[in-house]
């Protein structure tokens, strides 16, 4: 399968002259499933940030979908759909549904599209009973399938969730982890960004763990979750067992 | 933030939620203008009538009295200047100052006149989305030739949106202070730049997160705009408002 989200030598500098990344290169196959994993302070945020063109490179470069991020960073946020941490920071409507249409009418898509979308975007989320509601009443995990909603209802072919599992109970992670793997299965690309490794690594076909700013491993998850805590990262209760990691679904 | 419901949209099926938004705000526009020259009785009909209407119905707006407490004291603080300040018949006396009828008179109407713009703003803010808000104050602004119409809308709208958020940050950073005793702290200005410091840092921080979020989901001046509709029931709610506003005048 050919790679939707090539980075060549992506090296990233901030203002400051910290580096946060570091001679990055990397490919990923469409409908892949991959985690980045690493400690605070890794680069993986950083590192997300270019795929949609929200921090563009130092040096080196990065594509998506075969088109450069720099030079139309609007066509790759079409690309690549970012769920974000703070989930609270990213929700701009006044209700469920105005959020989830903030995406399409930036588009400028007729109205009856964004209706359309926006009832496709709830229904897969499984957020149409709430459509009405104020979004900060939300509890963590359906603000969380909120932010996935309004990033779905865009279209994406990459989903990008940078720590989607943070301050979320144990159902608000069962839910969101549904809701990633259900997008994974319809054909989405899937990049999840974690220190926590338990609650997703069954699933993915990938891990990559990033230190100071490098890729310092990359392969499929058996092969490497021995060496998690080399990287700062607490390796899965099943690993420890000698055995494979488990679904927080089952 | 799920305690500031008075102070920002809430979805409902009020009359006031279902007229169009131009009707709205030039209606708001008329009845401030108007609120410079009515009476104790008119202020206080118009507030009344105010209160019923947004209120209606099962799916009405809810302004929590607790939640304007702050208002309350502005409102006080006016009265009480305008009451100190204004000459005339004395009526007692306050700590060696001298308080007139004309003082006592002049203070109620300023305060009634504010209070009734505050509710003005609340009722619309509560009623409105904020994308309509910006859509109204876009085609406002459209005919005039030197106005940047879709950057004035964006800007009122962003404004009318974090309202709630920057009080949410408030009264975050207030309650981690009061859980460290700053009531302790006997100087208000010194607790007031504590507060401040911390709370505009956040806000900061939170608009750049937001920034971002909204830059990653395409955000642009030319977006698709709200449906703007006037009907048969938009008009007569517009010339009920007029009417009203004329009938208060005339009183």
């Amino acid at each position: 399968m050919s790679p939707i989200i090539e980075i060549e030598n992506l090296t990233h500098r901030f203002a400051d002259g910290t580096v946060g990344l570091d001679g990055i290169t990397l490919a990923i196959e469409a409908g892949a499933f991959v985690v980045v994993a690493g400690a605070n302070g890794s680069g993986k945020t950083t590192l997300l940030y270019h795929l949609n063109g929200l921090l563009l490179p130092t040096s080196g470069r990065v594509r998506v979908a075969g088109a450069s991020v720099q030079a139309d960073p609007l066509r790759a946020r079409l690309q690549v759909g970012m769920v974000f941490q703070d989930a609270d920071s990213q929700i701009v409507g006044e209700t469920v549904r105005d959020d989830v249409a903030f995406g399409p009418e930036n588009l400028g898509l007729e109205r009856a599209e964004i209706d359309r979308r926006v009832q496709e975007a709830l229904a897969a989320t499984g957020l149409t009973r709430l459509a009405d509601k104020r979004p900060h009443l939300l509890s963590g995990g359906e603000k969380r399938r909120l932010a996935v909603a309004g990033v779905l209802a865009m279209r994406p072919r990459v989903i990008a969730c940078d720590e989607p599992f943070s301050n979320l109970d144990y159902p608000g992670v069962r839910q969101v982890l549904d809701q990633i793997l259900r997008l994974h299965r319809a054909g989405c690309t899937i990049v999840v960004t974690t220190h926590d490794l338990e609650k997703v690594l069954a699933h993915a076909d990938r891990l990559v763990f990033m230190r100071a700013g490098r890729i310092e491993a990359d392969g499929p998850p058996p092969a490497l979750i021995a060496r998690a805590e080399r990287y700062g990262v607490r390796s899965p209760r099943a690993a420890h067992l000698g055995m494979e990691a488990l679904s927080w679904l089952n | 933030m799920a305690q500031l419901t008075s102070f920002s949209y809430q979805a409902g099926a009020s009359i006031l939620h279902r007229v169009d938004v131009r009707m709205k705000l030039a209606l708001v526009a008329a009845a401030s203008l108007a609120g410079l020259r009515l009476d104790f009785t008119a202020l206080g009909l118009m507030g009344a009538a105010l209160l019923i209407l947004a209120s209606g119905g099962r799916r009405g707006l809810r302004i929590r009295p607790g939640e304007c407490r702050w208002i309350a004291l502005l409102l006080a603080l006016v009265f009480a200047a305008r009451a100190l300040s204004t000459e005339g018949t004395p009526v007692f006396s306050l700590l060696g100052w001298e308080i007139s009828r004309e003082g006592l008179q002049e203070g109620a109407r300023v305060s009634l006149r504010l209070a009734l713009a505050f509710l003005l703003g609340a009722v619309l803010v509560g009623t409105t989305r904020s994308t309509e808000i910006r859509a109204g104050v876009q085609w406002y602004l459209k005919p005039l030739p030197f106005a940047a119409a879709a950057r004035v809308g964006t800007m009122l709208g962003l404004l009318v949106r974090f309202i709630p958020v920057v009080f949410e940050e408030v009264s975050r950073v207030s309650d981690a202070q009061r859980a460290r005793a700053v009531e302790n702290r006997r100087n208000p200005v010194r607790r007031a730049v504590k507060l401040g410091v911390p709370v505009m840092s956040r806000i900061f921080e939170r608009s750049n997160r937001l920034a971002l979020a909204m830059e990653a989901r395409c955000y642009s001046e030319s977006r698709t705009p709200p449906e703007l509709r006037a009907g048969a029931r938009d008009w007569a709610v517009f010339a009920l408002g007029c009417g009203w506003l004329a009938a208060m005048l005339a009183v």
